[in-house]
């Protein structure tokens, strides 16, 4: 009987086969079965893999993570914020400025000796500030210009127009001024700056392109500059030498349009960039844009792999066109040379990204030999590894916090995310144009019971626009109460009358809709909380999930919608105006609510013009209380994230004479526990601490 | 035969045709547009979204986006919008993942599943028929990812009900992914065993489900083939059991499954989605899948495409099959 005996036998040999494989697999106590290998790697999992190993093309967090351990930038932050130089040994931030002196007034030479006798006489602390006042002869500048799309197309048209400038006047200032100009006129006379830019133009334009032009012409112009002292010595992991030219390269990479670089509108400000010597690197600004110092952090390309040069070579080796082969084609994307702690060393998709230390790193090898990124796309899965001993650090969800947080085998980080959950009200509509009737709906949820037990207790409340651990964050704002009856109120005040337990004015009821995107299951219950809350003091809403891609195209985009509940995920600068300048309400733009308020507008420029900080955070905190005030947002809360880390890794630092000291790993101002990295250790069990 | 297979190729070409287009469109016209074109991020200005549109080719008119892409597909220059690498590349590597699954997966559960049926047919009613019977319909109510979890944390974690009193450790064993990490120093044999154990699990599971329907579909067959004169006739020629179930009844019983035989093939591609997620396989399902929720048009239209080809293939070759195996029937 064969059919019968090979019908029984073959699967009976291939799960035996299968099982006994198990006598060979390490498990959670023993993780150096066979090799030990183990405790030298740092395995992190991730839901998604990298997409591009770029510094300067990535738009994805994976990416991000990786590219942040093999690159370096020129600054970081650090444990308290502030920042710090890596490939910069230091910095300077001065202004160059700027303006045109109106026609047929005082000669530049004049008011040069104005400001410069100024100077002497008064103690005024801006005019101090003045290093340097030069008269500079007659220029031509060519600026370009969009018009809107011909007929047919849909492509804005770009026009090079060439402005003709007479002699101006340069100011050298020792800091960033925002206000010189200001101060200038107060100084000279408000008749001293031209204020019409006819003169400067061609004389041959026609209207629609004149009038685009005149807003480009800058009759005064703020000019910030940033110098970089380069660190010496520092090679990248091929060997070859960092220098300033592998800024500049990187810069030029970013703004090569062929390169399709995300990053452009941060290094869209730049005016010039120079390289006086090997070591240092200059760049000054068209504007005032304090966001552009944070940008440094970029990490920076290698030059000498990624030039035209390059490229074209590897272009020819693979046959493929030089004049379509960009950097996005180039194989270094899958296997980048940076200058990092770490080197790269294998990518396999969707399973996991090797690297290994880089010896020869200008602060010391990290500790550990290889960082391995490793993929899986499932929660639960990556719950499960961690127990296994093949993952060394987990995120919680919110459910696991306390039952993980007492698990001996564990250390525990936890902190506030960078971003907030809202209520967006359509302030184009009625009822919401009304400030009474949104602090009003704002005032009758219950923000607690959502963080309670919606989200177990992992959530903070929070009052405005800003990351709550920064400075920025005004702390003297108190939320708002959880006050029903005092709603009501607010509501009754606003003209709207209870009727059958439903608010009612000229007519018509409060009831609006509600919506969401499908699939977050926490706005989903969200929404029902706040449904509920609502119906208590007599307003109708109706709650809706559209899916994210629609929700956004049919609804966010084309400005059609009562309400709806989004979150913001912030970076630590405080620059906010793509998200609350009123020029940002247009169909697409990300000010949607449609919040205007001229004087938060005004302080939302000043703040992204400030370069000094405590003048910035004092503008920011009047931004927060205005903002609370109008409650465009009923601010909801804050995330809190807890990640667990296997108890068995420490930080280990090496003191002269070769001696080492262990030390529990610390965390930084907003909770970055991967702060010390390079100095993170596996031991073979639970280490003892010396403080 | 040779004009059939002719006439066959001739409509199913254009069936295929029909096929590249709708696989085409229907991506098209759903929602949404690639992750890399995302509108909500404040740095993004209209220009930047405008040239990323240009360079996927996604501001020409569809139909022109059609040829466009068909061409790269044929030359083979299509490129994923995720990497930007040749999608026929990540394919094969993503294939020959997927492969020693499939292939543990097929030979357990077509090997398991015939002995099962046959002998469930063979005592109807009795304690064996009625056990796999529940077992099946258990392996088939039961969705697939629950079982996997459920196994995965019973393998991992143990068994940990305190309102029972109840606590049996787990074996705290990695079983996620394709090996264990940080093994390539290991010797080769524990690195072997170390890939087949990552095997056993997502096969397992991925054979429970076919065994417990194929099984039954055996046991269908083998009823209805044993009731038949030929087989009443070969007992009374006082054959042994086995030779009468195996031999006569099975070879017409086993006709139908010829025919699935030839359906195994677009298997291959679709692989099992939900298992490769959970174990972090990675195989060709997981692709697809996040390719689909990431927008990128090049890998789900040629999945999309290459599995209806597969199909296509696989119900020709069922055909022909048929006919070798069946010499009743003539095309």
């Amino acid at each position: 009987m064969y059919v019968k005996r090979l019908l029984i036998l073959v699967p009976l040999a291939v799960i035996v086969l299968l099982l006994q494989s198990y006598f060979w697999v390490p498990t959670f106590d023993n993780q150096a079965k066979g090799s030990d290998q183990r405790l030298f790697q740092f395995i992190n999992g991730s839901i998604g893999d990298a997409q591009i190993l770029n510094p300067i093309l990535h738009s994805d967090a994976s990416s991000s993570t990786i590219t942040g351990l093999i690159f370096e930038g020129l600054i970081d932050r650090d444990r308290d914020l502030s920042f710090r130089g890596r490939l910069a040994t230091s910095w300077r931030i001065y202004e160059e400025a700027y303006f045109t002196p109106r026609p047929g007034g005082a000669s530049p030479d004049a008011l040069r000796k104005r400001i410069l006798s100024a100077r002497t006489e008064k103690t005024a602390k801006w005019l101090k500030n003045i290093e340097k006042v030069e008269a500079i002869p007659p220029a031509d500048d060519n600026i370009s210009v969009f018009l809107p799309p011909k007929q047919g197309t849909r492509r804005r048209q770009r026009k090079q127009i060439k402005v003709s400038y007479p002699a101006r006047l340069k100011i050298t200032l020792k800091s960033v001024d925002q206000n010189l100009f200001a101060r200038l006129k107060k100084l000279l006379g408000p008749e001293a700056i031209a204020t019409d830019p006819a003169p400067y133009l061609p004389a041959d334009l026609d209207e629609s392109t004149r009038r685009a032009a005149r807003e480009k012409v800058k009759l005064i112009e703020h000019n910030p500059v940033i110098i970089f002292s380069l660190r010496k010595g520092v090679l990248f992991h091929d060997g070859h030498e960092f220098d300033s030219g592998d800024v500049r390269f990187t810069y030029e990479s970013i703004m090569n349009s062929k390169n399709l670089s995300p990053r452009i509108p941060d290094y869209e400000p730049i005016k010039k960039v120079e390289t006086p010597d090997e070591f240092t690197f200059k760049v000054t600004y068209k504007r005032l844009y304090s966001p552009a110092f944070g940008t440094w952090a970029m990490g920076m390309l290698p030059e000498h792999l990624l030039n035209d040069k390059a490229l074209e070579a590897e272009a020819s080796r693979l046959g493929r066109d030089p004049a379509t082969f960009t950097m996005r084609d180039s194989s270094f994307n899958r296997s980048p040379v940076g200058v990092g702690p770490f080197k790269f060393k294998e990518w396999r998709s969707d399973e996991l990204i090797r690297l290994s230390r880089n010896s020869d790193y200008w602060e010391g090898p990290p500790e550990y030999a290889e960082y391995i990124y490793r993929v899986i796309p499932d929660p639960i899965s990556q719950e499960v590894a961690f127990y296994a001993g093949t993952i060394d650090s987990y995120g919680a969800g919110t459910h696991q916090v306390n039952r993980l947080k007492k698990d001996k085998r564990f250390q525990v980080f936890s902190d506030l995310s960078f971003g907030y959950t809202y209520i967006g009200y359509n302030m184009r509509r009625e009822p919401f144009k009304d400030p009474r009737v949104r602090k009003a709906l704002g005032m009758a949820i219950n923000t607690r019971q959502i963080h309670r037990f919606v989200l177990n207790g992992q959530a903070e409340d929070l009052t405005g626009p800003f990351v709550k651990q920064s400075d920025h964050y005004n702390r003297a704002v108190k939320p708002l109460p959880y006050d029903p009856k005092g709603a009501e109120r607010l509501l009754h005040e606003a003209g709207w009358r209870k009727k059958n337990g439903r608010l009612t004015k000229n007519g018509e009821a409060l009831s609006f809709q509600l919506l969401t995107n499908h699939g977050n299951v926490d706005r989903k219950a969200i929404a029902v909380v706040v449904q509920d809350a609502w119906k208590k003091i007599g307003v109708q809403a109706r709650v809706d999930t559209v899916e994210w891609a629609v929700f956004i195209k049919k609804y966010i985009h084309e400005l059609n919608f009562d309400a709806v509940i989004l979150g913001w995920s912030l970076g630590l600068d405080p620059d906010l105006y793509q998200i609350w300048h009123s020029s940002q309400t247009n169909p697409g733009q990300l000010n949607f609510v449609g919040y205007k308020n001229p004087e938060a507008d005004k302080l939302i420029v000043k703040i992204r013009q400030e370069y000094d900080h405590q003048k910035q955070v004092g503008y920011a905190h009047r931004l927060h209380r205005i903002i609370f005030e109008d409650q465009p947002y009923t601010f909801l809360y804050v995330g809190k994230w807890t990640a667990l880390l296997d108890r068995k890794i420490a930080r280990v630092q090496r003191l002269p004479g070769g001696r080492t000291r262990v030390k529990k790993i610390t965390t930084t101002k907003t909770g970055n526990y991967f702060f010390d990295f390079n100095q993170w250790m596996k031991f073979p069990s639970t280490p003892r601490f010396e403080s | 035969m040779l004009a059939y297979i002719i006439r066959t190729a001739f409509f199913k070409t254009i069936t295929l045709l029909i096929i590249s287009v709708i696989s085409f469109l229907m991506i098209h016209l759903a929602p949404g547009e690639p992750s890399q074109i995302d509108p909500l991020n404040p740095r993004f200005q209209e220009e930047d979204l405008e040239r990323y549109r240009a360079a996927f080719d996604l501001d020409k008119p569809l139909y022109q986006q059609y040829f466009l892409f068909y061409k790269k597909f044929v030359t083979g220059e299509l490129k994923s919008f995720k990497d930007n690498q040749p999608v026929f590349g990540k394919i094969m590597e993503r294939f020959m993942n997927s492969l020693p699954l499939f292939i543990v997966g097929t030979i357990l559960t077509w090997c398991l599943a015939f002995p099962m049926g046959i002998g469930a047919a063979m005592h109807r009613g009795g304690w064996f028929d009625q056990s796999t019977t529940f077992l099946s319909y258990f392996l088939i109510s039961i969705p697939g990812f629950f079982l996997a979890y459920i196994l995965i944390i019973v393998v991992v974690d143990g068994i940990n009900l305190p309102i029972l009193g109840l606590r049996i450790p787990g074996l705290e064993i990695p079983v996620l992914g394709i090996r264990t990490f940080g093994r390539e120093g290991a010797p080769i044999l524990f690195r072997f065993n170390d890939r087949i154990w990552h095997l056993v699990l997502p096969s397992l599971l991925g054979a429970a489900g076919g065994i417990a329907f194929l099984s039954r579909y055996v046991r269908g067959q083998m009823i209805e083939v044993l009731d038949s004169d030929y087989v009443r006739t070969a007992h009374s020629k006082g054959l042994n059991q086995n030779t009468v179930y195996y031999i006569h009844a099975l070879r017409n019983a086993a006709l139908p499954f010829v025919t699935m035989f030839g359906l195994l093939l677009p298997g291959l591609i679709g692989g099992s989605v939900i298992i490769e997620s959970i174990f972090a396989w990675p195989g060709m399902g997981r692709m697809a899948f996040e390719a689909v929720l990431t927008r990128d048009y090049p890998i789900t239209i040629c999945l999309n495409f290459m599995s209806a080809v597969l199909i296509v293939i696989g119900t020709f070759i069922s055909d022909i099959l048929y006919v070798i195996v069946d010499p009743r029937i003539r095309l």
